[in-house]
C-alpha cells in the first residue's frame, strides 16, 4: 500500500469548475433511495482527490449517517490502479475516523467503453486491490455491482450505459438491487435510533 | 463555403467565417483522451443505428440532447414524433459538424432536425460559435435539402451571472440574425426564464447549473414539442 504522501490519488484536491452531477436520475433516487433517508453528494467527473477535498471541507460537518456509500475512481485518469485504490482507501479511512458510527460500503468500479480496453482492465485491478485492502479496515466492506454488464462478446450495451460509461435507468435499477439489499441489512443491524425513524 | 445572402454585410463577415479560420466551424472528431474510445463508439453506433430507422425528427447536439433521451419526457413527447437522438455529452459545434459530415445523415431523411449545441465551445468567441452553428445549418441543407433545421437557443449556465452566460446570449442573438432570412431554418428560444430576478439559477431547474432536471426539461420541452408539431404539419403540407 502506498503511503498517503506518495500517492497523488490520495491528495485532496478541489475542482476548479463544477462539471456534471449524477443526481439527474432523480426518478430512481426518489423511488429507491429517498425512502432510506439518503443524501447524495455525487459530482460528475470527480476523482478520489476531489471527493477527499469535499469531505475534508465541510460535507461531513453536520451529518451522522449510519451508512456511507462510496463510488469513485473511474475518472482518475492520471493515476495507476494501485494509486486509485489507495485514494479510495484514504476516503474510507477518513469516513471511519470522522464518522465513527458509520459503516462504509465501497462500490466496485464498473466496466466501461463499448469493447474491451485498458480502462476496463484498470478498473478490474482497482477492484482487486480493494477486495484485499478494505476488509482490513474496520466497518468497511466492498460490494461488486458490475455483474452482467459485459456480454459474452465483450461488449457493453447502450441499454445499460447510454454512453458506455454512465448508467441508464435500467442500468441503475440493476445495480440498485444488490446495493439496497446490503443497505437494508446493515440498517437492520444498526441499533434503536433507526427504528424510531421508520414510523 | 457558406453562400447565403445576408442583408447586413458586416454581419456576414462576423458570422460566415470560413472553416479554415474558425475552429468552431472546422469538422473535428472527438479525441479519446481517456482510453476507451467512447466518442467514436457512439458515433459508429449512431451511424449503424440509423440504417433501419425512418425518423421524422432528428435531435443532434451535446449533453443537453443526449440526457434528454434518458428522461421520460422523451418517451412522452418525442418518441411519438418518431424522433432519433444523436446527442453526445461534451460535444462542441466542430464535433457535431464532423459527425454529421461522416455518416450520421447518410441513411435518414428526417423532416426536421433539432440542433442544440454551443455551450461546450470552450475558448471560442460568440462569433465563432455562431459560425459553427451556421456551418452545421448549411451542412444539413446540403445533405437533406428538404429538411427544416430548428436551432435551439443556448441556455444560461452557472449559479450567478458569469461570462459564459453573456457569451451564450450573444451566440443566440447572432444566430437569430443569421437565420432570419433563411426559409429552411429558425432559432427557437427555449429558456422559460431560468434566471431569477436576483441573477441566480436554481438547482431545481439546472441541477449543476448546466444540465436540466426533469422539471427543467419539462419547462423546455413542452413549448418545443408544440413548435415541432407545427413544423411537422407544415412540412407535411408541402
Amino acid at each position: 500500500m502506498s503511503g498517503d504522501e506518495m500517492n497523488p490519488a490520495a491528495v485532496a484536491q478541489a475542482v476548479e469548475d463544477i462539471q456534471g452531477d449524477d443526481r439527474w436520475m432523480s426518478q430512481i433516487w426518489r423511488e429507491l433511495f429517498s425512502p432510506l433517508h439518503a443524501l447524495n453528494f455525487g459530482i460528475g467527473e470527480d476523482t478520489t482527490c476531489n471527493v477527499l477535498w469535499r469531505l475534508q471541507n465541510g460535507e461531513l460537518d453536520n451529518i451522522g449517517p449510519k451508512v456511507t456509500v462510496v463510488w469513485v475512481g473511474t475518472n482518475n485518469h492520471e493515476h495507476s490502479a494501485e494509486q486509485v485504490a489507495g485514494g479510495i482507501l484514504a476516503i474510507a479511512q477518513l469516513l471511519t475516523s470522522r464518522l465513527p458510527k458509520t459503516k462504509v460500503v465501497v462500490l466496485g468500479l464498473l466496466a466501461r467503453g463499448e469493447w474491451p480496453n485498458p480502462l476496463r482492465e484498470k478498473n478490474v485491478a482497482v477492484n482487486g486491490f480493494l477486495r484485499t485492502w478494505l476488509p482490513r479496515l474496520g466497518q468497511t466492506q466492498f460490494l461488486d455491482v458490475g455483474a452482467g454488464f459485459v456480454h459474452s462478446d465483450g461488449t457493453i450495451s447502450t441499454r445499460d450505459m447510454f454512453d458506455f460509461l454512465h448508467l441508464t435507468a435500467a442500468g441503475y435499477r440493476a445495480i440498485a438491487k444488490p446495493l439496497i439489499d446490503l443497505l437494508l441489512q446493515i440498517l437492520e443491524e444498526t441499533p434503536e435510533e433507526k427504528r424510531a425513524s421508520l414510523v | 463555403m457558406l453562400m447565403h445572402h445576408i442583408a447586413n454585410a458586416s454581419l456576414t463577415d462576423k458570422v460566415m467565417s470560413s472553416g479554415d479560420s474558425n475552429p468552431a466551424a472546422t469538422p473535428t472528431p472527438g479525441v479519446d483522451t481517456q482510453g476507451d474510445g467512447r466518442w467514436m463508439s457512439l458515433h459508429n453506433h449512431f451511424v449503424s443505428n440509423s440504417k433501419d430507422k425512418e425518423p421524422d425528427v432528428l435531435f443532434v447536439g451535446d449533453s443537453l440532447v443526449q440526457l434528454l433521451h434518458q428522461f421520460e419526457v422523451w418517451r412522452d413527447l418525442f418518441s411519438p414524433l418518431h424522433a432519433l437522438n444523436f446527442g453526445v455529452g461534451g460535444d462542441a459545434t466542430q464535433h457535431v459538424l464532423w459527425r454529421l459530415s461522416n455518416g450520421e445523415l447518410a441513411h435518414i431523411s428526417p423532416k426536421v432536425v433539432v440542433l442544440w449545441v454551443g455551450t461546450h465551445n470552450h475558448g471560442h468567441t460568440a462569433e465563432q460559435i455562431c459560425g459553427g452553428i451556421m456551418a452545421i445549418v448549411q451542412l444539413i441543407k446540403d445533405k437533406l435539402p428538404k429538411a427544416y433545421t430548428l436551432v435551439l437557443g443556448v441556455l444560461p449556465r452557472g449559479k450567478m451571472p458569469n461570462p459564459l452566460r453573456e457569451r451564450n446570449a450573444e451566440v443566440n442573438k447572432l444566430v437569430q440574425e443569421a437565420v432570419s432570412s433563411l426559409p429552411h431554418a429558425s432559432l427557437l428560444n427555449v429558456d422559460p426564464g431560468f434566471v431569477h430576478s436576483d441573477g441566480s439559477i436554481s438547482h431545481q431547474d439546472l441541477y449543476d447549473y448546466l444540465h436540466l432536471t426533469p422539471q427543467g426539461y419539462q419547462a423546455v420541452c413542452r413549448p418545443l414539442h408544440v413548435h415541432l408539431k407545427g413544423l411537422l404539419e407544415k412540412q407535411a403540407e408541402n
